[in-house]
Formats: structure tokens, C-alpha cells, sequence
């Protein structure tokens, strides 16, 4: 527990941890909407369209205040957004080209920019290239502030337009024929999500921050199926991820903060995966595996019933052979006809021979009436 | 027709639609088509696929832009008329795994009238849920909306196009691919809304259902080869003229000696 006690007592810590918190919440509730209306990888093309924003803003005030490089970053991240929009609009280029095009020619010239400015003979440009990979490590109380500050204007914006965004994701005609003015909704939603991804450049960096967009959400999705219930969860991830990441790398030596940061909320995404309630990949595999079972043990009931009422006792016992032909879906009988031993449906007579218990009779009937709505020719 | 429409005259129809023309990059999709309804009548538009039946819809909603032509909603423009209309887009439009649940989706019709901000609340649940109960599904007010089968989930959009207790209703294929207790429950409700002095445009694809369904049709293959009541327009020709080669599949149906 020395590390709780760290994040309480560790300024460094404290801070960088803080951060990330921060730009986890609002990155991933945002990520949230963008998840639902398939646009995850928007976010991708935004932050490294923001990288020649940063370089621009940088050559043209000279400053690393992080209002300024926010502000050039998320200019340029919109400006991306808007020409992959723009493009898909006017030419033939189709969605997921553009998106291509823009994240890696604004990209490209981003990277132009950023080795211009290090071959600057001038000692105030260190530091730019953080911005690729992030560095966490190097948050500042001055840089909190601006992430809180900001976070909580888009996060009281998205609250107080919960319903119009709601809307706009779900059925964006239909709300146009409401009267709400669709594209303008668009744009803003657009506009609050560009400036959550520009404001963890600087701790995550433009190449992994989709993550950041992306993970927290889908692996919210997961677990609940109403849209309040998801965005907050996708905050939690985030949260969690970004204190996570920061404490993680403090604590074990020379561990990057993003990057740790970005594995932490992966893990997370797969436990989700796997095994979130209903959606999760094992509990759905448990489910078909328990529907299969019991369909195995109706078949093989019916089958022996079958076959016992063709003689005076509907307990007449048949041979394991027949049920083994008898039964299409299933198989061999023998796992089978154990497991309805177990539940005291049915018991073995000999080494071959088996036949049904009166509970057994009864169990088949039902089973019959249920499926077969009465009576069953065979 | 006149040519300089009478003012007055449009004002009687609910639906009054002139010279509507939609180009997708030069090339015409609707081409001069002129539509008039008069209130509290069932009208069915049948075409062949990709002959502009859900573009004219959208384009009188103005979700989709029209190079020219105008609309009038109870003679006055759409813009001046949304309260008045409802829409029930095609139920594939949207993505049915999206987490919420069928009350929420039928309260989004009063998202209009509760405007900017505003959250719903109770008396918007209770509008919701008698809408629910109009088109039997009451009882699936929480049900996610991923667990729906496509006739419910149409009827869960049919309900929250109800919520907007509009006048006049356009319908983007209700009939799809739907059960056949959820096809009984949408006559109903069409015939319901005709009672109440509604007006129901309905995109339509089963052609031997239209006689029995709806008062009037109208034929549409980019432009508009006949519109008016069933008994005047639904025949053979009109059907030939709409459908073109497939008239072995259309007579068939038109010839009204079979019924």
C-alpha cells in the first residue's frame, strides 16, 4: 500500500497521476459517443493531424505554454476532421481512404516540422518531440490545471446536451425532422472531442492517443447496455488506467507513463472482452455450452421414452447402440446418459442397457408436450 | 392541372408537393414530381428499387436537399410544419445495438416538443408508455433494444412516431420484413390514424396488399407516372409504366377481374 500513501505524499506523482485521471475521464466519456457512432479511429486521424498545430503554434509564438500548443493542436486536429468530412463529401474518396490520407499526410508534415525546429539553434525547442510519444513523467501543476479546467467544461457541455448527443448518435435524421439542427450538433460534439484528444497529447502522445478514445469505451460497452451507465464507466476506465499507468511507472524503473498507461486500459478491455456479464466471450460460451447440454439431455430422454413406447413398460430399457444412432445432434450417448444418471432421470441396467426412471417418464413427457405440442410420431 | 396554383386550393391538401427534383451528382433520382394529399387519407408509394420512393420522403422532410420544387404541410412550408409531421425511417437506418432501452427510444419523439436541455420526465413516460401500449408493446418498456425481433422493433418506432401526436405521417417501409401479428398491428394503427383525420404516407413494396391497405397511390419511377385513388390508378398499365419489364409478375396482380 506504500504507493497509495506515494500518490498522497509524491508531488511529481501526485501530479502526473492527477493528469492522467483527468484526461482519462474525458477522454473516455467522449470516447463513448464517438464508439457509438463508429467514429473511434476519427480520433486517431485527430491527434496526428494535431502534430503540425503544436509545430505551427510553437514557430509562430515561440512559447511551450501548454494553452498555446492546445490551441495550435486542436486548430489542426479540426482542420483534419474537417477535410476528411470535406473529402468524403465532395469526391469519390470513400471514408476510411481519407481518414488514411489526412491522419498521414498531416502526419508527415507534422514530423517535417518538428525536425525543422530541432535543428533550430535555439536551446527553447527541446521538449516538441515529447509530443509524439508523450511524457507524462513531465506534467507540471501549470498543465494539470489546463487539462481540469478544460475537462470540465467539455464534460459539463456534454452533460447539458445529453439528449441532443443522444440523439444525434442513435438517429440523426429523425432529430433533424424534430427540428434540432443536426449538423450544428455534429460539429460541436466533433469539436469537444477534438479538444479531449489535444489536451493529452502531452501525456500520452499523438501516436498512441487513440487508445485512450478508443479502449475505455469499448471496454464499457461491455458491461452495461444503457448510454449513461457506458459513458461513466468509460470515465472509470480511464481514470483508472491513467492513475494506474502513472503509479505503475513510478514504481517500476524507467517504464514510460503513456505507453504504460495505454497497456493498463488494453488489460482492461480484454478482461472486458472475455468476461463482462452477457457480452463477455466466456460467459456466452458457458451459455451455448448449458443450452447444448440440455439439448443433449432432452434429445437422449426423448429417444429412450421413444423407443420404451413401443413396449409395455415406458421403462423398458434399450441398448446405448441405438441411442447412438437414434440421436442426430448429439453424438455418443454415453456422456449424456451419465448426466441424466446424475439427475436421476435415467439408470444403467447393464454393461449396455439403459432405461428411464420414473422421474425420467415424467421429465420426457414434459419435454415432449413443450416441444412437440402434444404428441410425437415417429 | 393549372399551372399557377391556386393558393387557396393548396391550402385543402395536407400534403401538397410541386416540381420536387433530386440530383445525386447530375444524375436525376427524382425528376419533377408533383404530389397532392388530401388529409385523412392512407397513400401508398410503389416503385421498383432504387426509384426514388425514400428519397422523396426525405427530400419533403428536407434531410435530403432537392435542386428545386417546393413543400406545403397543411398549406403552410415544412419548416413552419415539423411539430405537425412524423417519420418512421426504414428500421435498418439505425444501429439496434446501441444501449438503451424501448421507452427511451419512444421518448426521443417528444424530444421536440420538450426542445433545448430540458430532460424528459414523468409525464413524458406516461405519453411514451400509452404510445407503447398502442402498438401492443407495453410490456417491453425496459427490453433493450438489441433484444427486439424486427417486427417489434418496428412497432417501437411506429410508437415513437404516436408520441408526436402529429397530423400528417410519412413512413418509410413499416411493412418490411415484419411478422405477420406486427403487419395486423400497423393496419390497425394506419386505419386508427385515418379515423382521427391523420393523413399516412406509406413507402410500400407489396404490391398485392395495396387495394386492401390504403385509399390512394401513387406510382413513382423517378418521376411520377400516376397518383390518385386505388380504384382510378393501381391498373395494369400505370403498373407496366412503373415496373417496366416485369409486367408478367405485375398483371398478374393489377387485373382487377381476379379478386
Amino acid at each position: 500500500m506504500e504507493w497509495f500513501t506515494d500518490i498522497f505524499l509524491d508531488y511529481t506523482l501526485r501530479t502526473v497521476a492527477l493528469g492522467s485521471a483527468l484526461l482519462g475521464i474525458t477522454a473516455g466519456s467522449l470516447g463513448g459517443f464517438a464508439l457509438l457512432r463508429r467514429q473511434s479511429l476519427l480520433g486517431d486521424a485527430i491527434s496526428h493531424a494535431a502534430l503540425p498545430g503544436i509545430a505551427i503554434a510553437f514557430l509562430l509564438t515561440g512559447s511551450k505554454a501548454p494553452l498555446v500548443l492546445i490551441l495550435g493542436a486542436a486548430l489542426a486536429g479540426w482542420l483534419g476532421a474537417a477535410l476528411i468530412a470535406s473529402v468524403t463529401l465532395r469526391t469519390r474518396i470513400k471514408y476510411d481512404s481519407a481518414l488514411g490520407i489526412m491522419l498521414s499526410v498531416f502526419f508527415g508534415f507534422g514530423l517535417v516540422l518538428l525536425t525543422y525546429i530541432q535543428k533550430q539553434p535555439d536551446a527553447n525547442q527541446a521538449g516538441l518531440e515529447s509530443f509524439l510519444f508523450g511524457q507524462a513523467a513531465a506534467l507540471i501543476q501549470r498543465d494539470v490545471m489546463v487539462i481540469l479546467s478544460i475537462g470540465t467544461v467539455i464534460i459539463f457541455l456534454m452533460v447539458l446536451l445529453w439528449k441532443e448527443f443522444k440523439m444525434l448518435s442513435f438517429d440523426p435524421d429523425f432529430g433533424a425532422t424534430l427540428g434540432f439542427p443536426i449538423r450544428k450538433l455534429d460539429h460541436i460534439l466533433t469539436a469537444l472531442f477534438v479538444i479531449a484528444i489535444v489536451i493529452g497529447l502531452q501525456t500520452v502522445g499523438v501516436v498512441l492517443m487513440s487508445a485512450m478514445i478508443i479502449a475505455p469505451a469499448a471496454a464499457a460497452r461491455q458491461w452495461t447496455d444503457r448510454l449513461g451507465h457506458m459513458i461513466l464507466a468509460a470515465a472509470l476506465f480511464g481514470a483508472i488506467s491513467g492513475v494506474g499507468g502513472a503509479v505503475t511507472s513510478s514504481r517500476v524503473g524507467n517504464l514510460p507513463t503513456g505507453p504504460t498507461i495505454v497497456l493498463i486500459v488494453s488489460a482492461i478491455v480484454v478482461i472486458s472482452l472475455l468476461f463482462a456479464p452477457n457480452r463477455g466471450i466466456v460467459f456466452r460460451k458457458v451459455r451455448e455450452w448449458k443450452a447444448g447440454k440440455n439439448l443433449r439431455v432432452d434429445a437422449v430422454l426423448v429417444d429412450l421414452f421413444t423407443l420404451a413406447s413401443q413396449h409395455t413398460s415406458k421403462e423398458y430399457p434399450h441398448s446405448e447402440r441405438v441411442l447412438d444412432v437414434m440421436s442426430t445432434i448429439s453424438g455418443p450417448a454415453r456422456r449424456t446418459l451419465h448426466l441424466l444418471e446424475t439427475l436421476g432421470l435415467a439408470r444403467q441396467i447393464d454393461q449396455n442397457n439403459w432405461s428411464l426412471t420414473p422421474e425420467g417418464v415424467e421429465r420426457a413427457q414434459t419435454v415432449i408436450r413443450n416441444q412437440f405440442g402434444g404428441s410425437l410420431s415417429t | 392541372m393549372d399551372s399557377r396554383p391556386n393558393l387557396n386550393k393548396r391550402m385543402d391538401h395536407a400534403i401538397d408537393v410541386r416540381d420536387l427534383t433530386v440530383a445525386y451528382r447530375e444524375k436525376p433520382v427524382l425528376w419533377d414530381v408533383d404530389l397532392q394529399v388530401p388529409a385523412g387519407v392512407l397513400l401508398a408509394i410503389v416503385g421498383p428499387n432504387g426509384a426514388g420512393k425514400t428519397t422523396l420522403i426525405k427530400s419533403i422532410l428536407g434531410l435530403i436537399k432537392s435542386a428545386a420544387g417546393s413543400v406545403l404541410i397543411h398549406g403552410r412550408p415544412y419548416s413552419e410544419q415539423r411539430s405537425s409531421v412524423a417519420y418512421v425511417p426504414q428500421r435498418g437506418s439505425v444501429d439496434w445495438d446501441f444501449p438503451t432501452n424501448v421507452l427511451d427510444v419512444v421518448t426521443m419523439g417528444l424530444y421536440g416538443k420538450l426542445g433545448w436541455i430540458r430532460r424528459p420526465g414523468k409525464a413524458e413516460r406516461v405519453e411514451a408508455l400509452k404510445a407503447l401500449a398502442q402498438v401492443g408493446m407495453e410490456e417491453f418498456a425496459d427490453r433493450q433494444i438489441s433484444q427486439l425481433s424486427g417486427g417489434q422493433q418496428q412497432r417501437v418506432f411506429l410508437a415513437r412516431a404516436l408520441v408526436q401526436d402529429a397530423r400528417v405521417y410519412f413512413m418509410d417501409e413499416p411493412f418490411q420484413g415484419v411478422d405477420a401479428t406486427t403487419e395486423r398491428a400497423i393496419v390497425d394503427l394506419l386505419r386508427s390514424l385515418r379515423e382521427k383525420g391523420r393523413t399516412v404516407v406509406v413507402v410500400h413494396h407489396d404490391l398485392q396488399t395495396v387495394p386492401e391497405y390504403f385509399d390512394r397511390v401513387m406510382l413513382l419511377n423517378v418521376r411520377r407516372i400516376a397518383s390518385g385513388t386505388v380504384p382510378e390508378v393501381f391498373n395494369e398499365e400505370n403498373l407496366r409504366a412503373t415496373y417496366g419489364g416485369r409486367v408478367a409478375f405485375v398483371s398478374a396482380l393489377a387485373t382487377p377481374d381476379d379478386h
